[in-house]
């Protein structure tokens, strides 16, 4: 299997006991682009960058990761790789550089490499006021990008991320985002991600929805979203399923979906819905068209 | 060269991470002479052993337990890494299990082989020894600490969070030590207890001090050696096998997805 693309993976899976974590990841990341994985809790994103990075052993499938075979060439991946958990990976009791420091010699750095490549990233990631900081001392923002630069020291052709801004502040997110970006213009780094952020899996060039183990939707954000419908009616009230009805006999409905309070509906007709519901015996009480977004895909697709 | 340059990473951050953590630090280093204080003052009244002073007869084994002590605490703080995080970061690298390992064994080795060196500094108080002495008792020191540091990474390596560490001293670190014959001769002890102390890499390590530190030893030279160097490989090789990589991983994804 020779690929140009920096991951292949076929039917991935993996099992925890009589748990079916992951069923069957079929997976092709071209080389240099942002893919993100969505999915909620339990779907199976830990798993698929655990094993992507080689830290757990599939039960089924096999890949190959910038090349190499996911299991017999395990350590030539690790060298190019770069991996960030969800949560920081920093020695509290060491500073910013000895963090740095200790992360380029794991990597196989020699000891003018590892300077090097530690005055570049602090450089880069604007750590140079902190360097001498105890990592204990950082905030979390300031932790979360010490891991990235961390991550990144050692200049990985792949950077996999799981849930890397969770419990960020929007400054630290923007400033995490706008690190990797530049890893990818000036680098061509390839990016897997995982996130719960919808709006950060739309600036994502590709998307790979997981549910209970198994992928149920992929593609780029925004053929997804057309999918959902040309725009997305939102209403509530006692008329909520009459309209949902008429807009389905009427094939005005691409998907449908009942919410908490009502109903969520990618039409085709935007102009015929307002109408419908204008003229809707009972009522609604709430009603909203809008775009469809990545959420919309989501809730269609994990529900 | 990626290997050495792990084991270096590995070692200078233990280093410094025992550095900051003073007290811990400090600690080790009181443990041992308050051992000789009050052990060896309160035995020192009532007992001779061989025909010299108590002092004398326990500072071998009171040497030890500052390496074994320094040596296996360090190197069971591999748990916390494994707790907090730092470990899957050492997985993840390519380095390999082994390499990180041997750089484990090698800052434990360091963290026990200086306490028990503060200790040694003490032996012209309490006996006669020459430069000849101190430098095989430097060598049977090094060698102590290596094993001291295996043994505390196959006591890591099925160890599953830092709640147990406590109990580890006291179900591991105390009876190594008690049934080492570093407080008492073992020719004097039950058959039973003599049989576990000779299993008990411990044991050897007090009794090549002796050697180095010219007492009566209670086995050869060679034996010694021979023990100390099998003990040291068995337990690396073990802790190796049961070191079982996915098991941070498996606790961070539940056993269930995410």
């Amino acid at each position: 299997m020779t690929s140009p693309n920096t991951i292949e993976a076929r039917g991935l899976g993996r099992d925890y006991g009589v748990t079916r974590a992951l069923e069957g990841l079929d997976l092709s990341v071209e080389a240099g682009s942002l893919v993100g994985i969505l999915g909620p809790n339990g779907a199976g994103k830990t798993t698929a960058l655990l094993m992507l990075a080689t830290l757990l052993r599939p039960t089924r499938g096999s890949a190959r990761v910038m090349g190499c075979d996911l299991i017999s060439e395990a350590s030539a991946i690790r060298r190019r790789l770069g991996l960030v958990f969800q949560e920081a990976t920093i020695d509290g009791l060491l500073t910013v550089e000895e963090n740095l420091r200790f992360a380029g010699r794991l990597a196989g750095l020699d000891g003018y490499s590892v300077k090097h490549a530690v005055n570049e990233v602090v450089q880069r990631i604007g750590l140079g006021p902190l360097r001498q900081r105890r990592a204990s001392q950082l905030s979390g923002g300031w932790r979360r990008l010490t891991d990235i630069a961390r991550a990144t020291l050692h200049r990985p052709a792949l950077l996999l991320l799981d849930e890397p801004t969770v419990g960020l502040d929007p400054e630290h997110r923007e400033r995490m985002w706008s690190v990797l970006d530049a890893e990818r213009r000036e680098r061509g780094i390839t990016v897997l991600f995982s996130t719960h952020y919808m709006a950060e899996a739309e600036s994502a060039d590709r998307v790979l929805l997981l549910s209970k183990g198994a992928v149920v939707e992929e593609g780029a954000p925004a053929d997804l979203q057309r999918g959902v419908g040309v725009a997305v009616a939102e209403f509530e009230g006692p008329a909520g399923a009459a309209i949902e009805a008429a807009l389905v006999r009427e094939q005005l409905a691409a998907t449908s979906m009942r919410t908490e309070r009502g109903w969520r509906v990618g039409v085709r007709e935007p102009q015929r819905v307002a109408q419908l519901v204008a003229e809707a015996p009972g009522g609604v009480t709430r009603f909203l068209l809008r775009e469809a977004t990545l959420e919309d895909v989501y809730f269609l697709r994990t529900r | 060269m990626s290997a050495i340059s792990a084991i270096h990473g590995i070692v200078a951050r233990d280093l410094q991470r025992a550095a900051r953590q003073k007290s811990r630090m400090l600690g080790g280093l009181a443990r041992p002479f308050i051992w000789l204080l009050l052990i060896g003052g309160g035995y020192g009244a009532i007992a001779r052993v061989d025909g010299g002073s108590y002092h004398a007869f326990v500072f071998p084994g009171v040497v030890a337990m500052a390496v074994l002590f320094g040596g296996m605490l360090t190197a069971i703080s591999t748990v916390y890494d494994r707790e907090f995080g730092m470990l899957r970061l050492m997985l993840a690298s390519p380095a390999g299990v082994g390499v990180i390992l041997a750089g484990r064994t090698l800052s434990a080795a360091l963290v026990g082989g200086l306490q028990g060196l503060a200790v040694l500094a003490c032996a012209p108080f309490l006996l006669d020894a020459t430069a000849g002495h101190y430098l095989a008792a430097l060598g049977a020191l090094s060698l102590s600490a290596v094993s001291s540091g295996a043994l505390g990474l196959l006591v890591a390596s099925r160890l599953r969070s830092v709640e147990n560490f406590a109990g580890v001293i006291n179900v591991v670190l105390f009876p190594l030590f008690f049934l080492s014959g570093a407080l008492y001769p073992l020719a004097g002890v039950p058959s039973a207890l003599r049989t576990v102390a000779r299993v008990n890499p411990v044991t050897y390590q007090v009794d090549l001090m002796r050697h180095a530190l010219g007492q009566g030893p209670e086995f050869g030279l060679t034996f010694d050696l021979l023990a100390l160097l099998g003990s040291s490989i068995l337990a690396l090789a073990l802790a190796g096998a049961l070191f079982d990589p996915e098991r941070r991983f498996l606790a961070s994804v539940g056993g269930a997805r995410r």
